[in-house]
């Protein structure tokens, strides 16, 4: 039996085979591993942008309470950031005494991480509700200010002589470094 | 002579059926290749979006360090800024109760507020006064009183009284405060 099939046909034949063969190898020798790690890579990157997600409501969390808690300390804040000032110090405060003097700004030991500077201070009140009111105004100063003991209360006449140490406690190690004695009267 | 009525045909070795078969040819290497181009675009794009997300990632996980020590800083200022006003507040009342612990009849001359303890010095008719009206509540503060008399020039006594606290009774006062 002959079969007669003209040589087109059989060149037609033989592209078609070789067209054939080149897309299953082109597919599954590149394309579909290429597919695979595609799938992968999408995988991937929607698991980091799902942490990147909680990272971003964490920050913002976070952000949130930074902001809260600055707003809510602000005068606490600016008090451990300002420098002491003596001069300040007494025109803010002198209306409690009859007189008041601050003097000798010595650095003291940090305490919990602050820094401390002892400032003495020597002041005549006409009767000790001024030094309590001296005390509440103390805690809304510019500083962040305790008052130490010892405390000494000595009568003068008809005025009591008050000399007391004060610790100012700052977070800048060097501000308070060139403060000066100051007297206001 | 003519042998047929109708023009001969160009022969052409591109057939009708090869052109279709090319077309096909080339519709499936087209397909085949921009799946493959876009498998290389997408690959490359979610690469880069990947670097992307990394580096925002650390970028907030930067921010979130310097925020956190921020606060917690800020927490640490609050505390130590609370105690110092409580420790204020807490010598004022001291000073008020003293003073208001001192009878109208004693008259203080000198008084030294230390940590553990009071130093009065002072005026008193005589000595019961002095005993029953300050020596008394002194006692229920400090552990330890000593007072030591002098006359005054009007006929009055000038007394010096020293009162501590135990150390351990001080250091719970201050870590309350």
């Amino acid at each position: 039996m002959k079969i007669n099939i003209s040589r087109q046909y059989v060149y037609i034949l033989l592209l078609s085979v070789s067209l054939f063969l080149f897309v299953i190898i082109f597919s599954f020798g590149i394309l579909i591993p290429k597919g695979k790690l595609y799938r992968e890579s999408r995988l991937e990157l929607l698991k980091e942008n799902a942490e990147l997600r909680k990272y971003q409501d964490f920050h913002d969390k976070t952000l949130k309470q930074l902001k809260e808690l600055q707003s809510k300390n602000r005068h606490v804040i600016t008090a451990f950031g300002t420098a002491f000032s003596p001069d300040r110090f007494e025109k803010q405060h002198k209306s409690f005494f009859s007189s008041l003097r601050v003097s000798k700004i010595a650095r003291s030991e940090d305490e919990e991480g602050f820094a401390t500077y002892e400032v003495n201070t020597t002041s005549q009140i006409s009767s000790p509700k001024n030094f309590y009111n001296f005390l509440d105004a103390l805690n809304k100063s510019n500083w962040i200010i305790g008052v130490n003991f010892p405390i000494d209360f000595k009568r003068d006449g008809e005025m009591i002589k008050s000399s007391f140490t004060m610790k100012v406690y700052t977070d800048n190690k060097d501000k308070n470094a060139t403060a000066s004695e100051s007297v206001a009267k | 002579m003519k042998y047929s009525y109708i023009k001969p045909r160009k022969k052409t070795p591109i057939t009708p059926e090869l052109q279709i078969i090319f077309t096909f040819f080339a519709m499936t290497l087209i397909m085949l290749f921009l799946t493959y181009a876009f498998l290389l675009y997408k690959d490359y794009t979610f690469k880069k979006e990947r670097q992307t997300t990394i580096e925002q990632k650390k970028e907030l996980k930067a921010n979130i360090k310097d925020m956190q020590k921020q606060i917690s800083f800020i927490q640490k200022q609050k505390a130590l800024a609370e105690k110092v006003f409580t420790q204020n507040m807490v010598l004022k009342d001291s000073i008020a109760n003293l003073f208001d612990l001192v009878p109208q009849r004693i008259t203080l001359s000198h008084a030294k507020l230390l940590k553990n303890g009071l130093i009065l010095y002072g005026i008193t008719p005589n000595k019961d006064v002095y005993n029953f009206m300050l020596q008394a509540p002194l006692r229920s503060i400090f552990h330890k009183t000593y007072s030591s008399f002098y006359p005054a020039k009007n006929g009055w006594l000038m007394f010096v009284s020293k009162n501590y606290m135990d150390e351990a009774q001080a250091r719970e006062l201050d870590s309350e405060n």
